[in-house]
Formats: C-alpha cells, structure tokens, sequence
C-alpha cells in the first residue's frame, strides 16, 4: 500500500488537524454577467475521489478548467500542496486532466501520446520508455502501443487517455465525465478498475460527474453543485440518507416527497401533518421545528414498506391503490395512488424466483415506513 | 451492396415508364450514385480531356505558315493513312537552355511565393479561426474582399505603388529613410509581391477551414501535459493542419507556376517564367507546336508533384 492512500476508515476531512491537499476558497468565476460558479470553498485531502456532481451548466465543469488553469477565476483562491495556484499557466501546474472527449492526439500512436507529457519535462529517453511501458500495462494496453487512437475502442481510447493523464504522477488528477462515453456494462467494469488504479498510485482524483452512480461508487466524497453552487458535501452514505435539501434529495436516487406543516412539537419526536398523504407522519428526532411550520419529509422508495394487509404497529402508514408495477429483475418499482392522489414509489427487492402471491395491479394495499425512514428536508 | 441495389431497382420499377431507363441506366453501370459521378466526369471529359488532347495533337505536329499554323499530323491519301508524329518540338524545348531555365525559375518563384504566403496565411487564417465566431465572417469577407476587383486592375494598382515616384518611394523618402528611389519595379521582388499579395486569399481559405475544425480541447490537452504555447503549435497545430498547408500550397503554387499577368506587368526583362514563354510561342513566334509542348510539359511538372501530394494526403487522412 502506498503513501498517503485512504483506507476505508480513515476520515481525514473529519480530522481538524488534518491539513487539505486541495484549497479552494471562496472561488467565483462570472462570464459577463452570468455567474458560472459562485463563492464556492472546497477542501480536498490527498488520496480522496472527490466528485463533483450536478446537472449540465452547474458550473462544475468550469471548476475543474479552473483547477486546471484553463480558465482564470473572478475571485478566490486555489491552493495545491500548499501553493497557490494563481498565475500559474497550465503546462506548470502539478495537476493533469483526463478530458471528457479524451483529447488523444489524432496524430500520434497511443505510445506517443503517453509520452507526451514525459518529453516535454525533458526526461531521458530509456526513463520516458520505461514509465510508458509501465503505464500500459497498467492500464492494460500493452499490444495497442502502436495503434493510432482512431483504431480503438471507446474503452480503449478511455484507458490510453488515463495512462497519459496519469504517466506524469500528478499530484492532483481531474477526469471530467470519465466514464461518460463508455456503454452501461464497460462503465461499471472501468469504475472498479479506476479506484484500484487510484489506490495503487495514490494520486488524489477530483472527478466530474453528472451521473449519481457513477459518483456513488467511485467518490470518498462528493459535491453536489447547482446553479454554480456547491449545495452539499458528504460521503456518498450521507448524501443518499441525510440529504440536507430537496434538491440533493432529489437529485441521487429516487424519492417520495411529502409536503406537510409541524402540527406536534415533542421532546423526541414531531409529528407532521401531510395534506398529501392524507395521514400525520411522525419524525422520531433530529429536527426541531415550530407549530405550524412548513416541512416537507423525504422517504426512500426501498424504505417503504407495502403489504396487502394492515402494517400493525407502525406509525407513518396509509393506503391505497396499486397503479403500476415495473420489473426490474432484482427489484420491482411499485407506483402506488394513495387515497390523497397522491402517488408513491415502493420498491422491493425479489427475493424469490417466483411468487405466487406476488402483488398485482389494482390490489388495495398498505404503504408504510419505520419511523426514523424519513429525512426532513427544509422546504 | 447487392440489398440496396435490389431496393432501388424495386423502388424503379413502381414508376410507371421509369423501368425500361432505369434498367438501361442501370446496366450501363449507372444506378443513382453513378449519374451523380457522371456530370462532373462529363464536365471534366468536355472541357478539360478534350482540349488537352487538342493541345497534345498541336504539340507533336510541324509548325507551319498557314492557317491553322501547324500541318495536320495524319493524311488520307489514296487509301493510305500517314500519319506524323513530329517529337523536335520537345526535343527542341530540350536542347535550347531557355526553355528549362523559364521552367526552374517559374517553379523557383512559385515555391518562394507559395511559401511567403503560408508563411503570411497562416497566423491570419488561425487567428480569423480563434476570434469569435460572429466575427469569423466578416473577418473572412474581408480576405475575399480584394476578389470584387478586376485581378488585372488590382495588379496594376502595385505599378503605382512600386514604381520610381510611387507611393511606397514617396513615402519613404518623405521620411527621410532614403535618399533616392528604391528600385521595386521590374525586378523578382515585384513578382513575388504581385504574387503572394493575389494569391493570399487561396492559401487563407483552406488553412481557415482547417484550423477553424480543430478541436480545442487538443491544444488544452497539450498544455496540460505540460507544452508551451510554442511546443503545442510545433506538436499538435502544426502536424494537424498539415492537410490545409497542402491544400492552401497547392491552390498557391500550381496557378502561381503558370501565371502570365503578374510577371508580364511587374517584372523586368529578365523575370523569365515559363507562362511569359508561353505567350511569346502561341502569339509573338505563332509557333503554336512549340507551344503546345512547352504546355504540356508544363502540365507533367505539375502533375507529378500533385499526384505525390495526393498521395500523401491520402495516406494521411486514412490515420486521422
């Protein structure tokens, strides 16, 4: 294991004396009148995957150009290994960047283009083969040295653009939508590959995503941006049971929102009454809320309970009509009309092959969730 | 293949009278795809083949005082075709020095222009490509500009700024920088001047057209690995516009070799090139033999270098 590699346990952005390795304070970037990125403060410890997650025109894009130097922030300040890195002009900066079309050089054989970055450090030439030869095993591209990228495949072409972005062991690498390009089944197998090549080199990553999976598998941490914000940051544990907002609730994974106002203030618990569910939803702690203030509670559809019959002794429950059944294969999404209108969505994992009473359309059934299943999120 | 030609013979065969033409074209080896082919091959085969071959036919016949003023090259007479093949014309061209001097000096001096040019071309075509894009077109216009006037009035517009008491030594010697006028007319310069300065735009185009497709995200890529601005143009802009300098320099060099108007107006008596040669054959010497083979000839010098050219192209664009 090298240096400076996270374990699983270790949480140095928990650690107040931890020093980050990656500064970003108070950075804004404005085009014009139009903010991309606004008053956004960051940081990143070494050996972390960080990801930045958000929608398209989030501004997260723009804060990797600026970590890169591809574009100059309005204000604020990026500090890299304790150097700050203003004026800096790309090429000597130590960071490197995984481009979202890959950027390999057309002209250039896939040995050339890794080694690309050693020559123009100036490194002699059995040093730069050997780092090269290195680097393709490890990426696994030995026999397609001499190709040009034009004669690879997407999955080939992603793991060429990792070697040369990694050869140059920077401290810092950004991938901009690493796997975007890649097919469903090829993206899974890759992200488990970049987090081991992540944790045999122990290069800190700081990745741009618009993909929620992709951000939940590979990050020790991630950013969730929008409007040139960055709205939450947490592990990806947090981000999916403690979202903060609605937005972020909504954003990773799926959801049931519940709009409803405090009715019951108790020492323990609160009980919020929903219009929509048509039924009073009781949120065992964690929150304090006055009389009468609006809430809206967040479930998880694979935290919902459904049954024909009545759920007994748990609180937060209500019937209704089953409106729609998706098959999923190792799950199924239930969408369920409850008395209110309103709809929710159950999931439930298939436990068996086959079911004889297996639920159907238009069955009456019961939806419900322990109590401590919901998340209240301001709004 | 075979199932699309199925399908369109089908498609055929539901118009009503459309069948019988359409199964002649079609045997004929001209389905859809070969009549879009077949205009351009008819353009080229009318106006191009044809006259060279007329000029080929002139170049190996005997020059003569008639009218047309060269003897036919076959006879009929009496059930006998005689026909002569007159090669002194190209032997002739090769015997007298003046002819192959004309021909290294025109190439001389196309080479040099079309190198000036690419060398002028170049940072306006990439900065015309890098400015913003609702400027691109104006910029462009601007480059074509010069086209909305005679090429003949525009070269002789650089007569009076060359010339002893024009503009350029007025200029010059109002500020005091000379004393008497520079010499720039009738001399090589002025040649190379009336050439790169009409020529321009033909090299700025295709290095516009270029440039302006290359993928910006190559440049950053470069410099992120650690080039300067200089390395990444020697590395990656250069090498990936490679197709534009071949296609700007040869839009520049092959009219250039050639040109007539240019040396004829701006350069002196000893600017030899071979279109002026030319002129002198067909018109002066009306030795229209001699000058169909100084033609034609000058047609394969061209050729060769286009046809290598091509073809390192090609190879190129089959690793792109």
């Amino acid at each position: 294991m090298s240096e400076g590699q996270l374990t699983t346990d270790a949480k140095p952005w928990a650690d107040p004396n931890a020093t980050p390795f990656l500064q970003i304070k108070n950075i804004t970037k404005k085009f014009g009148a139009f903010v991309a990125v606004e008053n956004v403060s960051l940081d990143i410890y070494k050996g972390e995957i960080f990801c930045l997650l958000g929608g398209s025109g989030c501004g997260k894009s723009t804060l990797l150009r600026m970590l890169a130097g591809f574009e100059t922030p309005t204000s604020g300040q990026i500090i890299v290994d304790g150097q700050d890195q203003a004026g800096i002009p790309p090429y000597a900066r130590p960071t490197n960047m995984m481009f979202q079309s890959y950027a390999l050089f057309p002209h250039m054989t896939v040995e050339k283009n890794i080694a690309y970055g050693l020559k123009r450090d100036g490194l002699p030439k059995n040093e730069i083969a050997t780092r090269v030869t290195e680097m393709l095993s490890l990426v696994q591209m030995d026999q397609f040295a001499a190709r040009k990228p034009h004669q690879l495949s997407g999955g080939q072409r992603q793991r060429v653009a990792l070697a040369r972005a990694l050869v140059k062991k920077p401290k810092l690498l950004m991938l901009d939508e690493p796997l975007g390009a890649l097919d469903k089944k090829l993206r899974e197998e890759t992200q488990f590959e970049l987090i081991k090549i992540q944790e045999s080199l122990g290069v800190t990553f700081v990745v741009v995503t618009h993909d929620q999976e992709e951000a939940m598998t590979l990050s020790s941490r991630i950013g969730v941006m929008t409007a040139g914000e960055i709205i939450q940051t947490g592990t990806p544990h947090e981000i999916y049971e403690y979202p903060q907002s609605r937005f972020v609730a909504d954003f990773i994974g799926s959801v049931n929102m519940f709009e409803g106002r405090v009715i019951e203030d108790g020492k323990d618990h609160v009980v919020i009454s929903s219009k929509e569910l048509g039924g009073d939803i009781y949120v065992p702690h964690g929150i304090s809320g006055v009389e009468g203030q609006k809430m809206a509670v967040a479930v998880r559809p694979e935290k919902v309970r459904i049954s024909r019959t009545d759920l007994g002794e748990m609180r937060n429950k209500v019937s209704g009509t089953i409106d729609e059944i998706a098959y999923m294969g190792n799950s199924s999404v239930f969408q369920v009309r409850l008395d209110s209108g309103k709809r929710v969505r159950v999931s439930q994992s298939n436990l068996t092959r086959d079911d004889d009473d297996a639920l159907r359309w238009d069955d009456k059934v019961w939806v419900g969730w322990a109590d401590d299943a919901g998340v209240v999120v301001a709004s | 293949m075979s199932m699309f030609a199925h399908t369109e013979t089908n498609a055929r065969s539901r118009l009503p009278g459309g069948k019988a033409l359409g199964g002649l074209l079609q045997r004929l080896g001209l389905g859809g795809r070969g009549l879009v082919i077949a205009i351009p091959t008819l353009w080229l085969l009318l106006f191009f083949l044809i006259p060279f071959l007329v000029v080929a036919k002139i170049s190996l016949s005997e020059a003569a005082i008639a009218r047309p003023p060269y003897l036919p090259i076959w006879e009929w007479d009496d059930g006998l075709l005689n026909i002569n093949l007159n090669f002194g014309n190209y032997l002739f061209l090769l015997e007298d020095p003046l002819y192959l001097s004309a021909y290294l000096e025109s190439i001389k001096i196309a080479g040099i222009s079309t190198l000036i040019a690419l060398l002028i071309g170049y940072p306006m075509a990439y900065l015309i490509a890098r400015s913003p894009e609702n400027q691109r077109n104006i910029l462009l216009m601007l480059v074509v500009l010069p086209f909305w006037t005679s090429f003949l009035l525009r070269v002789y517009a650089w007569i009076g700024f060359l010339k002893a008491n024009g503009i350029i030594n007025n200029f010059l010697l109002w500020t005091g920088i000379i004393d008497e006028p520079l010499i720039m007319l009738q001399t090589d310069f002025a040649v190379y001047v009336g050439i790169v300065y009409s020529y321009l735009p033909f090299m700025i185009l295709p290095l516009y057209a270029n440039l302006v497709k290359l993928d910006q995200s190559y440049i950053e890529a470069s410099a992120d690995l650690g080039a300067r601005p200089v390395t990444t143009f020697l590395t990656v802009t250069l090498p990936l516009s490679a197709s534009g300098i071949i296609a700007g320099c040869m839009l520049v060099f092959i009219p250039a070799v050639g040109e007539f108007v240019i040396p004829a107006l701006l350069g002196g008596p000893d600017t030899l090139m071979i279109g002026r040669v030319l002129w002198d054959e067909f018109f002066s010497n009306r030795d229209w033999p001699i000058a169909s083979a100084v033609a034609i000839v000058m047609l394969f010098v061209l050729v060769i270098p286009i046809m290598m050219l091509r073809k390192a192209q090609a190879v190129e664009e089959g690793a792109s």
